[in-house]
């Protein structure tokens, strides 16, 4: 059980000269499963590894349970880590696969057995142990990548897109199955994905990662209800948040053709006491609807999922066309080519011309 | 129609096939066949039938003194080849670790020296390599055979043990890192047997250049310390038929490697091919 | 303040010994390699700017560049010169050709097929001194070899090969053990095509033909170039087959066996040998840097 923190850590590949990770700074709490996402190239990754000591730390340090592990190899580390291709070793079996940490630990025999059984028994692996991981199907041997984890009972978890060669009915579930999984054990997780999704559904904290660079880390929540600037808005959220470029005009707020976007009091406040300009204005989906006033499109995708349906808008806009994403309830009456109008109910979210957020 | 018409090719293809192999193999056959018989069936127009007999591969065995027999030069090839293979593997194992594994910053220039040595002829270096021989008192020695062995396939092997081993994933040996492993621990337990194919593989390769090697086991080791290659020049003899004799031993010269050969023939063409070109 | 130096300098340590222990597995090799290619090599250099008689022995003495300016004049070094690129280009194209029709006919399904492979790359197993000798002897030989067996049963004349054509007959063995290793690279080259890519070509309707021309071929390239280098570097360097067949002679001593003629087998002037075979080295090189060249492609794109 332990706390993870990096402190200024910077990773800078030999022969580059922008920093892979750039002075992250990130406190993880003790048994916190906390997601690291990003698109690729983000520096998710090497964040990762900078924790595992696969990576070199350039700059900065690392803490495991306040202790300077910046220098520390891999093996001396206490953590586990699961690898997106697994990396079980060919060559053994299930059972030495799971049990091999705990033989370079030196731990005696029959322990080693009684552990690897117990993780076998949490996981659905029983039946399998004495066979090698080419007899087994992905989603076996997914589980033993992480049985080779739980088994040794490290400090730290550390998983590297543990999900993402399942196929996606598969994810979902062993999904829910990891997320149960850690907080029984309550270790310390950092979970690495490219999938927003996977990364709202999962983390207790989610940190969003870009050009190596924290943009936000947060509750799930607060960053699909407050993101700090542009690119949270834009990546968390699926659908994505409809992102406009509006103008200014002084003290009469913001508006979008004809539909005057309700503010909240701190943004209206803030954005009085800025100059006139052109500022991002986002909405999500469900924050818009189709209603007998408001700004007239036509339609022309909906989306129906059944539950919900997606109605996908053209509507003009500074003189060009606008594609608007708005949320209807399911088996929606809407189809393409109708005339439609659109209005907000807030809240909307406003971004200055560098992107940060403006208001609360 | 099409279907008849295709299968009808398809059928003289591998016809053909055949009939290429066996042309091919003829040569082999015939050897082994002429082993058989006696120097007067051999020497005579090509026959079929005769009367089988053991007595040239008797004869081809057998001491005599003052000559280069079968038994010492078979135990001169066995040394020269089984050390400098092993000599080999030593070498070149830690070196393609370095160039594949954990890669030294100029991996390419590396590898590409060791190449480059093959690019340069033996017969440039035979003249001094008989000096230094002969000044060291290494000339007629299993010794000299085993360093010059050692050199000649030491290229070739750290050429195809680099790409075997750089097929190892990168993510298993941090895995082994991750459990704990030391370096030891991550080539024993997880490196070595997956490229252990592999090192058979080249071992093989190995043994067989270092087996028919004739060059510079003539020059440097004409009288003792000789080995097969020689041996079967020696029955070539100048007076009287020796035909029959000359294929018994052409055979039990030939048998170790080809029998090897054939025994690792796939694993062989990947570790020289594939190796190369991914 | 001291602290930060400290680590800067403990992680300045800590890189220095990971650089060594990168580095420190390939020094026995990289050694050994050394001194046992290049110091002869070097002395060979040496050797070739004197004057050096072994046998009887006569002092060294220093000639500078007359060995060259010697060789320039030497016809027989000039016909030996021709006769080692005569013989490695023929081998090297001839089997290279023969191997990659070999490999196409055993890239199908047929019956016995690993059986025809086995037969088919047991040439390249055998010892080049008994593939020298038993072409010799049991093919070529004008009175029991099965070849001119052949000739009488079909009413022509009995032919020595080996005295008639040399060139040709030494060719014909290399070709003979060399066509299997190019047949099995081309081979390898063969089945490690991209399928997606012939099955896109078919639905595209190329014929058999634009098939093989301008989807297989193209893949097969590396192949074949390195089939060409590796039998180049080993066919250059041929002296066994010379040495059982003919024993050299007009048309059949290559430079290998001219320098082995002038110096160790029985000429002794290794002064002089050294030169030619310095000559050598540097067609080598020429070579090699060709060679070089189509490794790095090999290797061009592949990350450690």
């Amino acid at each position: 059980m332990a706390e993870v923190r990096y402190e200024n850590a910077s990773r800078i590949y030999p022969g580059t000269d922008i920093p892979a990770v750039e002075s992250l700074n990130l406190d993880i709490p003790d048994g916190e499963l906390l997601v690291l996402v990003g698109p690729s190239g983000s520096g998710k990754s090497t964040a990762l590894r900078m924790l595992a000591g696969l990576e070199f730390v350039d700059e900065g340090s690392v803490y495991i349970n306040s202790e300077d592990v910046t220098l520390t190899p891999p093996q001396d580390r206490d953590i586990a880590m699961v690898f997106q291709n697994y990396a079980l070793y060919p060559n053994m079996t299930v059972q030495a696969n799971m049990g091999f940490a705990l033989k370079q630990q030196g731990v005696a025999k029959p322990e080693r057995a009684e552990r690897v059984q117990e993780a076998a028994r949490i996981l659905d692996l029983e039946p399998y142990l004495d066979r090698k991981p080419k007899n087994l199907s992905g989603g076996q041997r997914q589980r033993v990548a992480m049985g080779r984890a739980i088994v040794r009972r490290p400090q730290v978890f550390l998983m590297d897109e543990p999900l993402s060669n399942l196929d996606a009915k598969l994810r979902v579930q062993t999904r829910t199955e990891l997320a149960d999984l850690q907080a029984r054990l309550g270790v310390t997780t950092v979970y690495v994905t490219h999938d927003q999704v996977e990364a709202m559904t999962m983390g207790h904290r989610v940190a969003v990662l870009k050009d190596g660079i924290l943009q936000q880390v947060d509750r799930p929540r607060t960053l699909y209800s407050r993101p700090v600037n542009l690119f949270v808005a834009g990546f968390i959220g699926s659908p994505a948040m409809n992102l406009v470029e509006v103008s200014s005009e002084g003290t009469d707020g913001l508006r979008l053709g004809s539909l005057a976007l309700p503010l909240d009091e701190q943004t209206a406040h803030d954005l009085a006491a800025l100059d006139a300009g052109d500022y991002t204005v986002g909405v999500r989906p469900e924050h818009l609807q189709l209603a007998s006033e408001g700004i007239a499109g036509e339609v022309t995708v909906v989306e129906e999922l059944g539950s919900e349906s997606y109605v996908h808008v053209t509507v003009e806009h500074q003189g060009g066309p606008l594609l608007l994403v708005v949320r209807a309830e399911g088996e929606t009456m809407t189809q393409r080519g109708d005339n439609v109008l659109i209005s907000c109910r807030g809240p909307v979210h406003v971004f200055a011309p560098n992107g940060e957020r403006i208001g609360a | 129609m099409e279907v008849g018409k295709k299968r009808a090719v398809s059928f003289l293809l591998g016809l053909l096939s055949w009939a290429v192999a066996l042309v091919f193999f003829f040569p082999i056959f015939w050897m082994v066949l002429n082993g058989f018989k006696e120097e007067i069936d051999a020497n005579t127009d090509p026959k079929l039938v005769f009367d089988p007999t053991f007595d040239r591969f008797d004869e081809v065995t057998s001491q005599t003194q003052g000559l280069l027999g079968f038994r010492e030069a078979f135990m001169n090839s066995v040394w020269a080849v089984s050390i400098s293979t092993i000599l080999v593997l030593v070498l070149a194992v830690p070196a393609a670790y370095a160039l594949a594994i954990r890669p030294v910053a100029k991996w390419r220039d590396v590898l590409f020296f060791f190449i480059s040595t093959k690019f340069l002829p033996v017969v440039a270096a035979i003249l001094p390599l008989w000096i230094i021989a002969r000044e060291l008192d290494l000339l007629n020695t299993r010794l000299v055979l085993i360093i010059l062995y050692t050199a000649m396939n030491l290229p070739l092997a750290v050429w195809m043990l680099r790409s075997f081993f750089s097929e190892v994933p990168k993510e298993l040996i941090e895995a082994a890192q991750i459990d704990g492993a030391k370096l030891r621990g991550q080539i024993t337990s997880v490196i070595l047997p997956i490229v252990a194919p592999g090192l058979a593989a080249t071992a093989l390769l190995c043994v067989i250049f270092a087996w028919n090697e004739f060059f510079l086991a003539v020059q440097l080791n004409p009288v003792d310390g000789s080995t097969i290659p020689i041996w079967v020049t020696s029955n070539v003899s100048t007076r009287g038929n020796f035909l029959a004799k000359l294929s018994a031993a052409s055979t039990l010269a030939t048998l170790p490697v080809v029998l090897a050969g054939w025994l690792a023939q796939k694993r062989m063409i990947r570790g020289l091919s594939m190796g190369a070109i991914k | 303040m001291s602290q930060q130096t400290d680590r800067a300098e403990q992680v300045k340590r800590l890189q220095r010994r990971e650089g060594w222990r990168r580095r420190l597995p390939l020094v026995p090799a990289l050694v050994f390699t050394i001194v046992v290619t290049q110091v002869p090599f070097i002395l060979s250099l040496w050797y070739s700017l004197t004057e050096w008689k072994i046998v009887p022995p006569e002092p060294r003495t220093f000639i500078g560049f007359g060995n060259y300016v010697d060789l320039l004049d030497n016809r027989f070094f000039r016909e030996a010169v021709w006769t080692s690129v005569w013989m490695t280009v023929s081998a090297v194209l001839l089997s290279l050709l023969l191997g990659t029709l070999l490999a196409i006919l055993l890239d199908r399904k047929f019956f016995g097929q690993g059986f025809v492979r086995t037969l088919l790359i047991t040439p390249f197993l055998i010892m080049p001194v008994v593939a020298g000798l038993v072409w010799k002897t049991q093919v070529f030989n004008s009175s029991f070899g099965v070849l001119n067996w052949l000739l009488d049963s079909l009413w022509f004349e009995r032919i020595e090969f080996v005295t008639r054509w040399p060139l040709w007959s030494i060719v014909s063995v290399l070709v003979w053990q060399w066509t299997p290793f190019m047949m099995l690279i081309v081979l390898a080259g063969l089945q490690g095509q991209d399928q997606s890519v012939l099955e896109a070509a078919r639905v595209d309707g190329a014929s058999s033909r634009a098939m093989f021309f301008q989807v297989t071929l193209p893949q097969l390239r590396p192949y074949l170039e390195l089939g060409i280098l590796l039998g180049s570097i080993y066919l250059i360097q041929v002296f066994d087959y010379v040495d059982v067949i003919t024993g050299g002679g007009p048309d059949s001593t290559n430079v290998p066996y001219f320098v082995f003629q002038r110096s160790i087998g029985g000429g002794w002037q290794f002064g002089q040998a050294s030169a030619y075979s310095i000559v050598v080295v540097i067609a080598s090189i020429v070579i090699a840097t060709f060679g070089l060249r189509v490794l790095s492609n090999l290797l061009e794109g592949e990350k450690p």
